[in-house]
């Protein structure tokens, strides 16, 4: 292949170097009117009454707008339908939106806000698991504050953790709430010319936002159209809407006139959904040789106020909670629980990553029972191709053992440069790893994870993407995609993969995407979907038009098309590079003999939902990918902080259609998984408010806090993806979470319970494993090294 | 209350709202370059040189920098003709989502102006008021390295022949 596996210049760097990019928040022109958004001011109350009179009377407004102007649904929703654009009987958290003001500036319209005077009934809000689900809890829903579950049955895990098991593990593990904190503000405007809505708004799955404005705000769908300006980062945070409707309604109401909205930091913290903070209950067992024979597992899952992504959450969450491993007995319930904290959906790693935590910690604390290595029981437990997952789905290519040792090659190679691709050198290498430091206080750690994640939707949701290519007037290749360039690459993954599918220069090929009315529905870009979803849609219609121009060549050449090739823009005779023709040529003749240049494809490959009894499917997700990591961490356990000495992410990718954009997309996860491990955490006051709705307390990870991030790209070519290539987003989050803890398990000794690790928790593990007698001041395996 | 500045070597006479920040300024003028990621001072997005200083202008009072040389990524170069720091950034692969960037490149610039070769410590210390949620920093670290080479070649100071660091 000459363009796939090539680190091409991703298209849209040169703008955004120069800062020519222009993102949502750059749209504003002169004249617009300015939108902003009242919230609630108590996380649990019935509105009473909504008096909107001053406000309207304040000079520079044009509007001020509740639920009762909206003239739709005045809902949306990923999956239920369940969360109004503008409150209307209640409030559920501190960030539900209760109205609009429309003004002729910023500080008018921030004016308006105060002025707005909305009476409240306050409920005592609920923040936990147990007040919600407290006989006499008041109901955030109608249904119940239970909003749903998810399960697995396989085999017979009571009986197997009684009979069979020689070892079992317990242990509860609590995770926390994170933001997504991509750096560009939800911001955007809004255009109704008396016809048609059209918003400029970031979002993950431009199609799925125009149905759910159309639906909330009483539009036919192809009367809203939505396009994409330049988004910096989404991670899960743009799949649900967040201003579309706000300035959707705002343009409606003043046809004629752009509307813009920018959210501040502390809005945007304060509005946006955020990933689950999970309680998990694991119960693991084993045979005495580490030989995993049973799981149990109960998760509860802090759904907040709305309904959100969270079932898929929970179903992604019941589906991988044994990870890559072979487990014959599981038993797993998943239980989500609506709070009056934001409502949680969508965010890399969705539901995966919390789960990886809980059975790679369990594993450790296996290991560390039975004084195993943490290497050695991953490795007799990883599934073999040919073997099943949690869900009893086949998993005919399971890489994650090669995930393994390719990442402990790399980890011995920074040890030792002479042992190459000796498996065996590198286990020893491993084995004499040092735990020697300056001084017994600082204390070095080895983690190793072993991840899973199955790509896509999965269990029958509708999951397809379209494509449409064509050669224009001056023979270049048009690229229609729905899909969101969000940060990741897609747009340069789509020219790499239409270039090499037809043979031409990457110079050649144009890509249009993320606009309802222009582009075909492509999916969302999330579930680490685009490059097998999108990928092949692009492939598959640019095979169809170069069938249909090898057709045209066949004339020339003589031969069956079959026997001529196009590369580079040019074909030629297999075999004999005598004859040639260019493809402009080609393009010329194909036009004269009346052969259409345009073709559309659609990728829909199918899943088989979950059966409700046991949760299990022979296929629930269309592919699995894998992964491996290990983390060196060193110990301060006087000040319990946690420095990354080493973080190595081996991933099979299957194939790299751009290696250089998926080391990238390595390092960036494994960055956001070492926040989630020792950083990152939204916490929320006892009135349901955001206490670090800020980058001044929530705090991401700086240049300071990760290592250089050693990415190696394993590629297991997958027979079902574009070129072999499946994808890469998500699995490298999951699989440093885990690895980190691990770390800091194996320097302290003892496991933290609830993340992230923050200095102040270690310290108060170390000051407990004190009170329990589970510590010595000076670790023997240091004592060693340093003598060695 | 009027501001006189420059920006990007071109001298302006500016009407500004006394509390105005600088950030604020600069994009009204369409030089939409300079992100805002926080308002808090902790991004780093909105980084602008002021008389060769990095600064966050989301929290610098316009009015604070009267008579002062403002350089935002608008002056380094344009896509036409871009600055070698811009180039290294596009050659490390250091961009993704690219909202990080603008900053990154202005505090990379600020560095390199004054240490033509830092050290690897010196590059941390100069990025760590730039937040990235993207990258992870490594192909960041590449960039200020090929962009150090690339300065150091076309002063003629080519005594710099080391191989691009890691953090």
């Amino acid at each position: 292949m000459s363009i796939v596996g090539k680190s091409i210049t991703r298209i849209d760097a040169e703008e955004k170097v120069t800062g020519a990019t222009r993102y949502g928040g750059d749209l504003y022109e002169k004249g617009m009117l300015h939108v902003k958004v009242l919230r609630a001011e108590h996380a649990f109350a019935e509105i009473v009454s909504i008096d909107t009179s001053a406000a309207l009377a304040l000079p520079g407004v044009c509007g001020v707008y509740t639920a009762k102007d909206v003239g739709g649904t005045n809902r949306h929703g990923l999956i239920r339908r369940d969360q109004p654009v503008l409150a209307d009987t209640m409030v559920r958290y501190k960030g539900d939106p209760v109205a609009i003001v429309v003004a002729e500036n910023d500080d008018v319209a921030r004016e308006a806000l105060r002025l707005i005077q909305v009476e409240y009934k306050p409920l005592k809000p609920i923040h936990t698991f147990e007040e919600a689900l407290a006989p006499d809890a008041p109901k955030l829903h109608p249904e119940g504050n239970l909003m749903g579950g998810k399960r697995i049955r396989k085999g017979d895990a009571e009986r197997a953790l009684r009979e069979e098991c020689e070892i079992v593990v317990e242990d509860t593990i609590e995770t926390q709430t994170v933001d997504h904190a991509f750096l560009d503000l939800e911001s955007g405007c809004a255009l109704y010319d008396g016809d048609m809505l059209t918003i400029w708004v970031s979002g993950q799955w431009v199609h799925e936002e125009r149905r759910l404005v159309a639906l909330a705000l009483g539009l036919p769908v192809e009367k809203v159209r939505i396009i994409q300006p330049a988004t910096g980062g989404a991670f899960g945070g743009r799949e649900d809407l967040s201003i579309q409707c706000f300035v959707g309604l705002a343009a409606l109401k003043h046809p004629g006139h752009k509307v813009y909205l920018r959210y501040s930091r502390a809005e945007s913290m304060a509005a946006r959904h955020k990933r689950h903070a999970l309680r998990i209950h694991y119960t693991m067992g084993a045979k005495r040789d580490g030989r995993l024979v049973a799981a149990k597992v109960t998760v509860w899952s802090d759904e907040g106020a709305y309904a959100s992504t969270g079932i898929a959450v929970m179903r992604k969450a019941s589906s991988h909670c044994t990870g890559p491993y072979r487990v014959p007995h599981v038993w797993a319930d998943v239980y989500g629980v609506h709070t009056n904290n934001n409502p949680t959906g969508a965010m890399r790693g969705f539901g995966a990553a919390q789960l990886a935590i809980a059975y790679e910690g369990m594993l450790d604390r296996l290991a560390q029972e039975l004084g195993m290595d943490r290497v050695e029981i991953r490795r007799r437990n990883v599934l073999r191709h040919g073997e099943p997952i949690t869900t009893n789905q086949i998993i005919t290519e399971a890489t994650a053992g090669e995930c393994l040792d390719r990442a402990l090659l790399q980890f011995a190679k920074g040890i030792d440069p002479s042992v190459g691709d000796d498996l065996a050198a590198a286990q020893r290498v491993w084995e004499s790893r040092s735990y020697a430091t300056r001084a017994p206080w600082l204390r070095r750690g080895y983690g190793v994870s072993v991840v899973c994640f199955g790509l896509g939707y999965g269990d029958a949701f509708p999951d397809a993407a379209r494509a449409r290519v064509r050669f224009n007037e001056r023979n270049e290749l048009e690229v229609y995609t729905g899909a969101v360039e969000v940060g990741q690459g897609l747009l340069t993954m789509v020219v790499q993969v239409a270039a090499e599918a037809l043979g031409i220069e990457p110079e050649r090929v144009r890509v249009f995407a993320a606009d309802t009315h222009l582009t075909p529905e492509a999916g969302s870009s999330s579930a680490t979907r685009q490059t097998y979803f999108t990928g092949s849609a692009v492939k598959l219609a640019c095979d169809e038009l170069r069938e249909r121009l090898l057709d045209v060549a066949e004339t020339y050449f003589g031969v069956h098309p079959f026997e001529i090739k196009i590369s580079n823009g040019i074909l030629t005779k297999v075999g004999d590079s005598g004859k040639r023709m260019e493809i402009d040529e080609l393009l010329s003749e194909a036009r004269r003999r009346g052969v259409s240049l345009e073709t559309q494809a659609l990728f829909k490959p199918r899943t088989i939902r979950e059966r409700d009894e046991d949760g299990l499917s022979p296929r629930a997700f269309v592919t699995y990918l894998f992964g491996s990591h290990i983390c060196q961490v060193l110990v301060d356990t006087e000040t319990g902080e946690v420095r990354i000495e080493r973080h190595i992410a081996a991933h099979d990718v299957g194939k790299a259609i751009n290696p250089e954009l998926v080391i990238g997309q390595i390092q960036g996860g494994v960055t956001q998984g070492i926040g989630m491990a020792l950083m990152e955490e939204v916490i929320y006051g006892s009135d349901g408010r955001i206490l670090n709705a800020g980058f001044t307390d929530y705090i991401l990870p700086s240049v300071r806090d990760v290592p250089n991030i050693e990415a190696v790209i394993v590629e297991h070519e997958d027979p079902t993806g574009p070129f072999g290539a499946h994808g890469v987003g998500e699995p490298p989050l999951i699989g440093a979470t885990p690895a980190v803890l691990g770390a800091i398990h194996d320097a302290i000794g003892v496991p933290i319970r609830r993340i992230p690790a923050t200095p102040e928790r270690v310290w108060r593990t170390i000051m407990q494993a004190k009170a329990e007698g589970k510590w010595q001041d000076v670790d023997p395996r240091w004592e060693r090294d340093v003598k060695r | 209350m009027k501001l006189h500045v420059r920006i990007n070597g071109e001298a302006r006479e500016l009407e500004i709202a006394p509390g105005a920040v600088l950030g604020d300024v600069l994009r009204q003028l369409g030089l939409t370059g300079t992100k805002m990621g926080c308002r808090e001072g902790h991004c780093g997005s909105c980084m602008v040189l002021v008389n060769g200083k990095p600064m966050n202008s989301c929290l610098l009072l316009a009015a604070k920098v009267e008579g002062a040389e403002i350089t935002t990524i608008e002056g380094l170069g344009d896509v036409r003709n871009p600055h070698p720091i811009q180039e290294a950034f596009v050659e490390a692969g250091a961009v993704q989502c690219g909202f990080c960037t603008p900053g990154m490149i202005i505090s990379t610039k600020a560095l390199l102006d004054n240490e033509p070769h830092p050290s690897l410590e010196r590059v941390r210390e100069a990025l760590s008021g730039n937040l990235c949620r993207c990258t992870g920093y490594a192909k960041i670290f590449d960039a200020v390295r090929i962009a150090e080479h690339k300065l150091a070649k076309a002063s003629g100071n080519g005594k710099s022949t080391r191989r691009p660091h890691r953090p």
